[in-house]
This record gives structure tokens, sequence and C-alpha cells, in this order.
């Protein structure tokens, strides 16, 4: 009892004050945002399937911006590199135009393509059939050129380009 | 059923319960909610660990924490460990309990500083002990938490509270747009009470010395009367 208690208590007053400096690092700005970053703390955190599958049916049926947002509950804490890899492929098809491209919404993708890279995941290769695009790599490369001004631009042959 | 002895429940509250409360004052001590429902965790300024140090001193004079006694070589390694911990939590708790009751910026905040580093000071040479002390740390927060978060809280007030009219009668003259006070939501008033709820608690909850040595009470012979034996001579002689 004589050293069960003050062990006890420095362990409790080390890990209580670790969380103290967590918050007041991390800022989070609301309950559930502490929720989230307690997960992503002790490793117990997953992203929500079906509301990632729920905004996958969203992106295929071309309705971009509900399947980023829906994506954005099934990943709050911006950690999963698959779903951050499909955001920026929604900016990606949402910004692409046959006679221009969206800059705004590119620079968006490119951010969301530098997260999935900061996440440690540049080897991520997506086996959708349906992209034409499956990994950071070539997602980075596309969105790049998209924000680029060339005097391709101006080339009439870009009418017949394809959306990937 | 055993039942924990009162030695037993003191350890329990000294090294466990203590830490505990000091660390949850420090953590509700930087803490604001805004309009809108948001967090937001506020570092301690520099001034308010300078204020620290200024109590704390003061606590070490009045004796409300005999620091060779906190951390002596008399105590097991674990014991002075978990006492060294404590303290730096009653840092914490105290310089966010100052946080807690200053406002956040503008002149105010100087003004607010101002009277507690004077205040500070001037208890530094004052005779305490440990009772006044806590009445006048009581009393110190109470009126700080009753200017901060009743009276400015209702000079904040866009249509202009009771409080906007007091100081417009005890100010005449003195313009308070210029008073920059950041607007957060009546919760923080109910936050920051806590704060110093505990702080002012954890303060009352330590004790000089945390294993005062037990002194042994010598029956004094009056005079004329021979010193009686500390033990009854079993062969009653």
């Amino acid at each position: 009892m004589r050293t069960l208690v003050p062990a006890l208590g420095i362990a409790v007053t080390l890990g209580y004050g670790a969380a103290i400096a967590w918050l007041y690092a991390t800022q989070p700005r609301t309950l559930a945002e502490i929720h989230t970053g307690a997960q992503v703390a002790t490793g117990t955190y997953a992203v929500d399937e079906p509301r990632f599958q729920s905004g996958l049916e969203l992106f295929r049926r071309e309705q971009f911006g509900p399947a980023r947002a829906e994506w954005a509950r099934a990943d709050p804490a911006r950690r999963d590199a698959r779903v951050q890899f499909y955001v920026a492929y929604a900016f990606y098809r949402e910004g692409w135009g046959r006679l221009h491209h969206d800059d705004g919404l590119y620079r968006q993708g490119l951010e969301a393509v530098d997260r999935v890279q900061a996440l440690g995941a540049p080897a991520l290769r997506v086996d959708d059939p349906q992209l034409g695009l499956r990994t950071p790599a070539e997602l980075r490369a596309e969105l790049e050129d998209g924000v680029r001004k060339t005097w391709s631009d101006f080339n009439p042959l870009r009418v017949l380009e394809v959306r990937k | 059923m055993s039942v924990p002895t009162p030695r037993a429940e003191a350890g329990w509250v000294r090294f466990v319960f203590l830490p505990v409360l000091l660390l949850t004052a420090g953590l509700l001590g930087g803490l604001r909610v805004e309009p809108g429902g948001d967090l937001l965790f506020l570092a301690p300024p520099l001034v308010t660990l300078v204020m620290a140090v200024l109590l704390l001193s003061v606590c070490v004079r009045a004796r409300l924490i005999r620091l060779d006694r906190w951390l002596g070589g008399h105590l097991p390694a674990l014991a002075r460990t978990s006492h060294f911990l404590t303290l730096l939590a009653l840092f914490f708790a105290t310089a966010q309990a100052f946080n807690s009751a200053l406002p956040e910026r503008g002149l105010l905040h100087w003004m607010f500083a101002l009277f507690f580093l004077w205040t500070l000071w001037h208890d530094q040479f004052a005779p305490f002990d440990a009772l006044r002390l806590l009445r006048s740390v009581a009393v110190l927060f109470g009126t700080a938490f009753v200017l901060k978060h009743l009276l400015l809280a209702a000079v904040r007030q866009p249509e202009g509270g009771w409080g906007r009219r007091l100081l417009g009668l005890v100010l005449e003259g003195v313009s308070l747009g210029s008073i920059d006070l950041p607007a957060y939501a009546p919760a923080t008033g109910y936050v920051s009470f806590f704060t110093l709820a505990l702080f002012v608690g954890g303060l009352a909850l330590l004790r000089a010395d945390p294993e005062p040595r037990v002194a042994l009470a010598l029956p004094v012979p009056r005079e004329g009367e021979a010193a009686r034996p500390l033990l009854d001579d079993p062969r009653g002689a």
C-alpha cells in the first residue's frame, strides 16, 4: 500500500498531464474533435465504412460535393489515405472541363494528395476499375498539369482529351 | 470487509485526488467557450507564470507548503516523485487560475495584471499564516471573477446591461469604446467559477507537512508531584 498509492498517483498525474498538454497543443474546437483526436492518439481510430461507401455511390453518380461531405464525416481526422485519395479524385473530376479546368478545385485536389503523401502512403494503389488514375503520383501529375499554364492549353485538339 | 484507515485515505487524497484536482483546475483555467459553442484552449500567458511564482512564494512563506517536508530526503523516492509532480500541477493550476481570472487582451488585461502583481508583491512582505493566506487568495480570485465575468461581461452586452449603466456612473466621461473585450459564451463564466473553486479547494487540501511525525505527549508532573512512570510496573511496585 505504501508504494502502490504513490505509484498510482504518479501514473495518473503523468497520464492526465499528457492528455492536457495534448489538448492545448492540438486545440480541438468541439467535443467531437476531442473524441476523434483521442481515438487517433490511442490508435483506435477507424474510418466509418458505411459512410465511405455512401460517399462512393455519390461519387459514381457525379455528385462530387455531397460525396466529399460524406467522406469528411467518414474520416473526420483526415487520417485515411484511401479516403483522402478519393477526395482528391472528386476535386479532379469536378474541376475537369473539356475547354477549361477549374484551378481552384484542382488546387484543393493537390492539397488532398499532399495529405495522402503526408500520411506516408505514397505507394497507395486504389484498384477501382472506374478510375483512370490509380496512384497518388499519377493523380498529382494530372492535377499539376491542369493548373500549369502552357501553350498546349490553346491547342484545339485538347477538346478530344478524356477525363480519367 | 476492510475499512480504510485515516492514514490510507490521506494517502489517496495526497497522491491521487489532489494532483487530479489541480490538473483539472489547470485544464479548465484556459478553456473558453465561443458564442457558437466552439472550444478554445488558451495557454497561460507569460505574466501568469510570474504571478504563479509570486503566489507560490507566498504559500511557502506562509508555511502552507513546507518544501523540506514535501521533497525531503526522509521520504521514499516514489513519494518524493509524486510530491514533485503535485507541486508542478499546483504551479500549472495557479498560472491557469490567473489565466482564467484575467481578461484575455487589451487595456483591461494589463490593468488586472498590474492589480494582481501589486497585490502579490505586497503579500511578499505581509505576515501570513496558512489560514489567512487561503482567505486572502479566495478573496483575490473572487474579486477578479466578479469583475471579469459579472461586471465586464455585463458591459459587453450589446443592448447595454446593468453593468454598462453602473460603469457609466462610476467612470463618467470615460469612453468604454476603447476597451477591447473578446466575446465568449456565458458557459465561460461557469467554467471559470469551477476553475477557481477547484484551485482554492486544492490549496485548502494541501498540508504543510504531508507526513507529520507523531509527537509523543508526555505527562508533565505538577509542582510537588513525583513524576509518574510512563508504563505501569507489571509487578505492581
